[in-house]
């Protein structure tokens, strides 16, 4: 892992398109703010590996309980 | 084409094939998947695999559980799926069946240009969705 020292308002720069810009240093947290391509997605990683595990438990979903699942479904007003 | 998955057994063609732009997090490595319906799968659809690992998912547009829901993307998303924020989109959220009920994702929905027929699994920085929104049955 590359570790650098940034201060307020220095920046950042990953490949082409990509810069990160430290914006606020707190006591308990440092605002950033990104430049992206629209190509290149950017999340909070803990959200990211949030919707990776349920896509994982989606993928692994009961497939036979579909056909009782849709009757209840198609029963409710 | 006669494809089975585990949802059901389904016709398709190259028509019904999906170009993920941004793929589904945790499957980076599966770009293309089939878009499948079938009358006793409604009002789901499925979500099947074409590259490994190949995973299959079962869908369903989320204004089926929430009519007001927001079918917006962000600029970038739009850019990806090659369409203009006007243009009618295809919304699925991948629903969880375990033995506890179904879940629907609401916070991370996949959209996709069915013109293009390319998609994005959009993620946005924040949202009042849940990931594990429960399905209205009973």
């Amino acid at each position: 892992m590359l570790v650098i020292t940034r201060k307020r308002d220095q920046a950042i720069v990953i490949g082409e398109g990509i810069e990160i810009r430290i914006l606020r240093v707190g006591r308990d947290g440092v605002r950033v703010g990104i430049t992206a391509p629209p190509a290149v997605p950017v999340h909070r990683k803990e959200i990211y590996d949030q919707i990776r595990s349920a896509n994982a438990s989606a993928a692994g979903s009961d497939a036979a309980s579909v056909e009782q699942l849709i009757a209840r479904l198609r029963d409710v007003p | 084409m006669t494809v089975t998955t585990r949802f059901g057994t389904f016709e398709a063609d190259e028509r019904d094939v999906v170009d993920m732009a941004t793929p589904l997090a945790g499957f980076e490595s599966c770009r293309r998947y089939l878009l499948l319906s079938a009358p006793n799968l409604a009002p789901f659809a499925c979500l099947h695999g074409l590259d490994d690992p190949a995973p299959s998912f079962l869908v369903l547009d989320p204004r089926f559980v929430d009519a007001g829901y927001p079918c917006e993307l962000d600029a970038g998303e739009y850019e990806r799926v090659g369409a203009s924020p006007d243009e009618a989109l295809l919304w699925l959220g991948i629903v969880t069946v375990d033995s506890h009920g179904a879940t629907i994702n609401l916070r991370a929905p996949v959209a996709i240009n069915p013109k293009r027929m390319i998609g994005v699994q959009s993620i946005p920085p924040n949202s009042v969705y849940r990931i594990d929104h429960p399905l209205p049955v009973r």
